[in-house]
């Protein structure tokens, strides 16, 4: 049985020296518990502590980090098979096909809107993580032109893939301190592969269609000393490559199967392969080509797979306004927990009715939940309606209350002089029903 | 380097439900659609049963509807005024059930009456050979009224009849028990609630494989992960042994997803959103896909090029069975 | 069951059966065995029979089994000497009894007997028989005889769905027309379905209400079956159709049949008038489906519940009803009926002069805009409600003893005390508090009234916009009738309430209403763990922490603070299928730090297997989890031996180098971290907090804003813990927020840890 944290901080030098990054020893202890930071973050460990500890000692799927000039992308140090058990943590590393056949100047163009590509989510950019080149052609020189045509526009993180490890090499001494991905080491090539990884301190891809194989793989490459490694199980279609994700990540959670504890990767050309590969469990995906309309549900995606479900997605707080409002239409408050800012946001759009959408800081939390946690209340209330200078930009005061929180409407009335304060329905779809029967609008 | 694969054995799995009857069972389908069955989580052909792929379903109206995306009335414009014809182009497009959800009111604006919502059904019955799930508008009054109806006129189809929810479930389950159908149970993205449905329902005498549950998603990018979670949360209770999460689960990604701005809104809107028609197709297709791998059943579309790309990809998944017999 | 009942009705039904076989040979003789019977417009023949015995009666030949099957059932005549246990007997004659009668029916079909003519009636919709009500025939006029499909289908619906709550199966004639009337009315404005037959010496109540011009019908949902008692027995056709329609039954299947209508089917026979041999067997029948039989003459009565779900037989002599005239008398009458048979009565409306609603919860009503106020600064406001046996409330009885406000100032204060009789046959006296606490929602509910505070220390205010409107002191009671009713009818089936501005009484009822508050403190503080055989779960929270599992006990109250033991319970009585579930504890495994077999396993199932056992009272091992909504942390500080607790409310920094908000990702989540967990700040008082661990008086550090807030009770606390200048020795924010800090704090303090045994 996994030792907890009370078990585990008996062993540490309990000197709350802070090294680690904790404020003491029992913190950093209970981290470990929860397999969610390595022990060798803690620099006075005794040596007698560490065998204790080899089990705790480390993530069961490693963490892998790809570098490069300004930018990092983590994968690994999962540590559940279903998100509600706990959170998926390091978002898997969404990379772009490039092919060292294209030409240099079609490259760099494609190369730049991929960097440039970015799009907002309720406040969130999101972007795509890198380029992931490919030598079709064999030839190193090809190879190494593609890169630097990327780097002639892009610094963010590469990915280099050839079946001849040899050519490689000189696209790999244009990269100046940098942590790549190469690949893909088979059995016939990976002590090739792992000299060069070696040599380079990349990442390396170990590509196999069997778990045993990748098992026997990792297991000679480690024993060259190359340990930064991401496996790549080929599935025969998607229905195997979902139980090869499974039993990786069930392999390296369960079983504590060090062979195979470190993040994974999938090329996809389907949109099937890319939903599948979010869901379920890869750390990399190399897309085939670049096309905004599916990046972006794709960004999108992963943003909401990989949402703490302790933290809920929150929205900006501040005032939006829809339907073209004016300063005599109604102010409506609610909280910047996502969900509910959308369910209302929708609402009120598509009712046509004009509003002035105030969304609090609630931390994130719907209205009851706020509100019973006290970040929903009158003074917060009146606090946005002054930050959001409502006071000067509505002439007729009204401010409507989610239903669920009438509680507050004598409050917010003290709050707020000169407001007339309504209470709303308790449901986003029954707002157009109240701008009908309550605020009489038509 | 023999590995040993840890394998999963629940105690438990999903039940089956049958939707429509044949005329040997006292219905009128030329074909039946099974789901369920599941002894292990989605796909995961190497430690239990599949027996059943999710099916597609498409979502059609019985009249020409007034909110939907113009790129979806552009999709069925041939047939959007018959909801016969569209039945018929929902088989074509591929659809293993037909869901025709009806209006609040006629296309004269009038409320609709229990014998146009009679004739919408019948005529659709006879147009498609598919099962029916048929929806009422959503108002509790209007629906138990407008289903009581099609129920008794539907004696013996097996129809689906939705939607039940906590605060109106009764008639329509009890119309339901009387003219042998079954029920789609909805509950807000929560399995207590939904568990607690199930029991309300089953108490009442429906036995449960007449029961399909919704446990209600979000369309992606509005709440997705709230409701792909509660599935497979529903679906390991379910796997465990906990008999009142062991329904199908039905979910409505096309509802969802057509919702959202991203696909209902072609001007205006971020370049980085890309070209409108690929992207509202994206949106619902990659929703559906998302909730496949949680487990959905039954997912519910509505653009007939989504419901091509789910079927590839349950066909691609569950082919998968040949390769660990 | 009475050995007079049952004799009664065994000789009723030998009587009948005797009848009924008579009958059929003569029918066969003149009518041939292949003469084919059947009610009017049902896919179920002769109902009561197919649904008993499977067989489905098409011509009069297959009536032979079917009078065998009866005879079989009768039982002889008890001897008037002997003793023997008859209840068995009473019904299986019962049962006879109801196969003959509708074999009889069914013969009378055949003879052109059924439906019963009655010249000159119209049937305000009914079964329609083409052949009498032809306008060529000179329509017949007649009464309802059997009901057909369509009209079950669409009555059973709604007896299924809840619309309608039940039916009742009302035989002979009442009192005087008037009372006939008076009855019937009561039963339609609660929505219950009338089914009228039978006669006391030639008349029956169709009659009676025949003549007072009632219409009668489908329409108007009483339906006259016919004047003989026979014909009662389509009510039990239409209750076995119902169990086959709805219940997804097949023929024959009787014994589910009869479960099915006694569980699901809201029926109960009213016996009007004298009561014969007829009578008595048939009723034996109708408590074969668990249908009460309630009489308004002097019977023998049956009370112990069993078979049907309350009593069997209930009397109540008409003339002995409490109540100013008949036209009370009878509406006490129906009343009974509906308790007896526990027929839900809901009420959707609050039929106040002021609008209603929960928006209107928050409102503030200003001194300036204050009609006038009870309690508070000037005055005394008390609000009381205890549980009363059934027969001693009256429902909906509202009374005001003593001056309305009208008298006071504007802007001025009288005394006012509300008191609330509540009764319901699954009340209990541990639910008085929980629903006492829901009069400040209830009354708040109303535009322009406002509530604060609990007990004897309430304060309401009536705004001068709601008296303007009229709202009165009864409106009071108003709300509380109809709330208690539509939000615990599953508790409460009578409420009565009484507002008392009197003030000698109001002083009496002060008095009981403190001895009653004082008695509940104590019964609160003596409702110990160890006193009781279950806990209770609560899942609210795993919407968030799908795996987390709070185990609520008497000394242990939800971690968020809002839910003890008591509310689960009443939470489960009203919601058996909700949130809080009881767990039974099984065996003590350790009385110390508390486990049981039965929380461990709730446990396992409740957290989907991610927690294996749980210890009620210890912080070290197999802590409770938390969802993240807790009120406080507790968290071991290794260092000092120790526990600290932080609140919620403070965001300083803690000896543990971390705040609230950082610690709250290691408390929370669901997961089992022993050496920090989440509590309700309560259970801080509890003399079960940690102490497997040495209790309270391992709490080093504390946050000032609990010390200030629950001072009085931490002094107690103390006392108890034989230190009574423990919270003293407790560091807090204000002094100590570093481990090295509270050490020292510590020594200087010479706090009761330095002493204790290490905690690990």
């Amino acid at each position: 049985m996994a030792l907890t944290g009370i078990q585990i901080y008996k062993l540490l030098p309990q000197t709350n020296c802070k090294e680690c990054g904790f404020p003491t020893c029992l913190a950093f202890a209970m981290k470990l518990a929860a397999k969610q930071v390595e022990l060798s973050a803690c620099p006075y460990v005794s040596e007698e502590a560490k065998a204790q500890l080899e089990e705790s000692a480390a993530p069961p799927i490693r963490l892998i980090t790809l570098k490069s000039n300004g930018y990092e992308v983590k994968a690994g140090n999962e540590v559940v098979m279903f998100r509600h058990e706990k959170t998926f943590y390091n978002k898997p590393g969404l990379f772009v096909k490039l092919q060292s056949s294209a030409l240099e100047e079609e490259v760099k163009s494609l190369a730049k809107r991929i960097h440039d590509y970015c799009v907002n989510y309720v406040g969130i950019e999101l972007q795509v993580d890198g380029f992931a080149v490919e030598d079709d052609t064999h030839q190193p020189d090809k190879l190494k032109a593609t890169l630097a045509a990327i780097r002639s526009v892009s610094n963010k993180p590469v990915m280099i893939f050839s079946d001849y490890p040899e050519n490689l090499g000189p696209a790999l001494e244009q990269l100046d301190n940098e942590v790549p991905l190469i690949g893909c080491a088979t059995s016939d090539n990976w002590e090739k592969f792992a000299d060069l990884a070696k040599r380079f301190k990349a990442a390396l891809a170990v590509k196999a269609d069997q778990i045993e194989t990748l098992a026997e793989l990792t297991e000679k490459i480690k024993g060259k000393g190359v340990e930064d490694l991401v496996l790549v199980p080929m599935g025969k279609n998607l229905g195997h490559e979902l139980m090869l994700q499974t039993q990786l990540r069930r392999l390296a959670l369960k079983a504590n199967y060090r062979p195979v504890g470190y993040p994974t990767l999938a090329f996809c050309s389907s949109q099937a392969q890319m939903v599948q590969a979010i869901a379920k469990y890869a750390g990399f995906l190399v897309l085939d080509a670049f096309a905004e309309d599916l990046l972006y549900p794709l960004l999108v995606l992963r943003q909401n797979i990989y949402t703490d479900p302790q933290k809920p997605i929150q929205v900006q707080p501040g005032l939006y306004e829809i339907n073209n409002p004016q300063p005599t239409d109604p102010v409506l408050v609610t909280t910047n927990f996502s969900i509910t800012y959308f369910s209302v946001a929708n609402e009120v759009e598509s009712s046509g009715y004009p509003a002035h959408l105030l969304v609090t800081d609630a931390e994130g939390m719907s209205v009851l939940t706020a509100w019973a946690a006290g970040k929903f209340d009158a003074e917060r209330i009146a606090k946005a309606v002054r930050a959001a200078n409502l006071e000067e930009k509505i002439t007729r005061k009204r401010l409507v209350l989610p239903g669920a929180v009438a509680v507050l409407s004598g409050e917010v009335e003290a709050e707020l002089p000169g407001w007339e304060v309504r209470v709303g329905p308790r449901e986003a779809v029954d707002i157009p029903k109240f701008y009908k029967q309550v605020l009489q609008v038509n | 380097m023999p590995v040993e694969i840890p394998k999963e054995k629940w105690p438990g799995s999903v039940l089956t439900v049958t939707l429509g009857a044949l005329p040997s069972e006292g219905g009128t389908r030329k074909r039946v659609v099974t789901v369920g069955g599941e002894t292990t989580l989605p796909f995961l052909h190497f430690e239990g049963e599949i027996p059943n792929p999710p099916v597609v379903a498409i979502e059609i109206k019985d009249r020409k509807p007034d909110d939907w995306s113009p790129l979806l009335l552009e999709a069925w414009k041939d047939v959007i005024d018959d909801p016969a014809q569209w039945a018929a182009a929902a088989e074509a497009a591929g659809a293993d059930l037909i869901v025709l959800a009806l209006s609040l009111t006629n296309r004269n604006g009038e409320p609709t009456t229990p014998e146009e919502a009679v004739a919408n059904v019948k005529a659709v019955l006879g147009a498609t050979g598919l099962p029916l799930i048929v929806l009422g508008p959503g108002q509790a009054e209007v629906d138990n009224t407008l289903l009581v109806a099609v129920s008794e006129a539907t004696k013996g189809e097996r129809l689906a009849l939705g939607i039940c929810e906590d605060k109106n479930y009764r008639t329509i389950v009890a119309t339901a028990m009387a003219n042998g159908h079954l029920v789609i149970a909805r509950t807000p993205m929560d399995v207590n609630l939904a568990k607690q449905l199930n029991i309300l329902i089953s108490d009442m005498g429906l036995p449960l494989n007449c029961i399909l549950m919704d446990p209600t998603t979000g369309a992606l990018g509005y709440g997705i992960e709230y409701g792909y979670s509660v599935m497979e949360r529903l679906r390991l209770a379910a796997l465990q042994g906990d008999k009142m999460t062991q329904l199908p689960m039905i979910v409505t990604p096309g509802f969802e997803a057509w919702k959202a701005k991203e696909s209902k809104v072609g001007e205006g809107v971020p370049k980085a959103w890309g070209d409108w028609l690929s992207r509202a197709i994206n949106w619902e297709t990659l929703t559906a896909l998302t909730l496949i791998e949680a487990g959905a059943d039954i997912v519910v579309l509505r653009h007939p090029e989504s419901v091509k790309r789910v079927k590839a990809a349950i066909e691609e998944l569950m082919a998968a069975k040949t390769l660990v017999s | 069951m009475s050995r007079y009942i049952a004799t009664r009705a065994i000789r009723g039904a030998n009587a009948l059966v005797r009848e009924a076989e008579l009958m059929l040979k003569r029918a066969i003789q003149e009518k041939g065995g292949n003469q084919k019977v059947a009610f009017p417009n049902t896919a179920y023949y002769l109902p009561l029979i197919y649904g008993m015995t499977g067989i489905a009666v098409e011509k009069l030949e297959d009536l032979v089994p079917v009078i065998e099957h009866a005879k079989r059932l009768l039982h002889p005549i008890p001897a008037e000497s002997q003793w023997t246990p008859y209840l068995g007997e009473a019904l299986d004659c019962g049962m006879a009894t109801l196969l003959a009668a509708e074999a009889i029916e069914a013969i009378r079909f055949v003879y052109g007997l059924q439906p019963e003519r009655m010249p000159g009636f119209t049937l305000a919709g009914g079964t329609s028989y083409p052949e009498l009500d032809s306008p060529s025939n000179g329509r017949v006029g007649h009464l309802n005889g059997p009901i057909d499909d369509i009209q079950l289908r669409a009555w059973g619906i709604q007896l299924v769905d809840g619309r309608m709550p039940g039916f009742a199966a009302i035989i002979g004639a009442a009192k005087s027309n008037e009372v006939a009337v008076k009855i019937v009315r009561e039963l339609q404005k609660r929505n219950i379905l009338c089914f009228l037959s039978g006669n006391v010496n030639g008349r029956s109540i169709i009659h009676q209400l025949i003549e007072e011009g009632v219409e009668l019908g489908y329409d108007t949902y009483t339906v006259p079956f016919g004047t003989d008692t026979l014909s009662a027995i389509y009510a039990l056709g239409f209750a076995t159709r119902s169990a086959l329609t709805f219940g997804g039954l097949k023929a024959g299947q009787a014994r589910e049949i009869l479960l099915y209508n006694r569980e699901r089917v809201f029926a109960f026979v009213l016996a009007l008038g004298e009561v014969d041999d007829l009578k008595y067997a048939a009723a034996a029948g109708a408590i074969n489906f668990g249908f009460p039989v309630i009489a308004d003459t002097v019977i023998p009565q049956i009370l112990p519940t069993g078979i049907t779900k309350y009593e069997h037989v209930v009397s109540m002599p008409f003339n002995e009803i409490e109540g100013a005239d008949d036209l009370e008398r009878a509406e006490r009458l129906v009343q009974k009926c509906i308790e007896v048979r526990g027929v839900k009565v809901k009420i959707t409306e609050v039929d106040v002069p002021v609008p209603y609603g929960s928006a209107f919860e928050g409102e503030v009503v200003r001194k300036s805009d204050m009609r006038v106020e009870f309690g508070g600064k000037y005055s005394r406001c008390f609000e009381y409600l205890f549980m009363a046996p059934l027969e001693e409330v009256v429902d909906g009885k509202i009374e005001v003893i003593g001056p309305s406000y009208e008298h006071v100032e504007p802007q001025g204060h009288m005394d006012m005390g509300i008191v609330v009789r509540v009764a319901g046959r699954n009340m209990q006296e541990d639910f008085e508090p929980v629903l006492e606490r829901q009069i400040h929602y209830f009354i708040n509910g109303a535009s322009g009234i406002q509530h604060i505070g609990q007990r004897d220390i309430a304060w309401i205010r009536i705004s001068k916009n709601a008296a303007d409107k009229g709202f009165k002191l009864e409106h009071f009671g108003k709300i509380l009738h109809a709330r208690y009713h539509s939000d615990f009818g599953a508790i409460v089936d009578k409420v009565q309430v009484t507002i008392i501005t009197e003030p000698e009484l109001l002083q009496q009822w002060l008095a009981k209403a403190r001895a009653a508050y004082d008695y509940r403190n104590k019964r609160l503080a003596d409702l110990t763990d160890d006193k009781v055989d279950e806990f209770y779960s609560c899942t609210l929270c795993q919407s968030f922490a799908p795996n987390h599992v709070c185990i609520i006990s008497p000394e242990r109250l939800g971690l968020c603070g809002a839910y003890n033991w008591l509310d689960c319970k009443a939470s489960y009585n009203i919601n058996p299928t909700g949130p809080n579930q009881p767990i039974k504890l099984g065996k003590v495994i350790d009385p110390v730090k508390g486990y049981w077999t039965g929380t461990n396993e709730y446990a396992k199932i409740g957290s989907h297997g991610v927690v294996q056992e749980v210890a009620m009272y210890s912080i070290m091992e197999n802590p409770m989890t938390a969802c993240g909504c807790f009120e406080c942390i507790v968290m071991l500080i290794p260092e000092a031996n120790g526990v600290m607790v932080v609140s919620r409310e403070d965001p300083s920094m803690t000896p543990a180098g971390m705040t609230f908000s950082t610690l709250a990702g290691l408390a929370g989540g669901g997961l089992q971290t022993p050496g920090v967990m989440g509590v309700g700040k309560y259970f801080l008082l509890s003399p079960k907090f940690i102490s497997a661990d040495g209790g309270f008086k391992r709490v080093v550090w504390m946050s000032s804003i609990l010390k200030e807030t629950m001072a009085e009770e931490l002094k107690k606390v103390a006392e108890r813990e034989g230190d009574p200048d423990l919270i003293e020795k407790i560091a807090d924010e204000r002094y100590v927020t570093t481990v090295e800090e509270l050490l020292t704090w510590l020594q200087e303090h010479n706090h009761p840890v330095l002493t204790m045994e290490p905690m690990f």
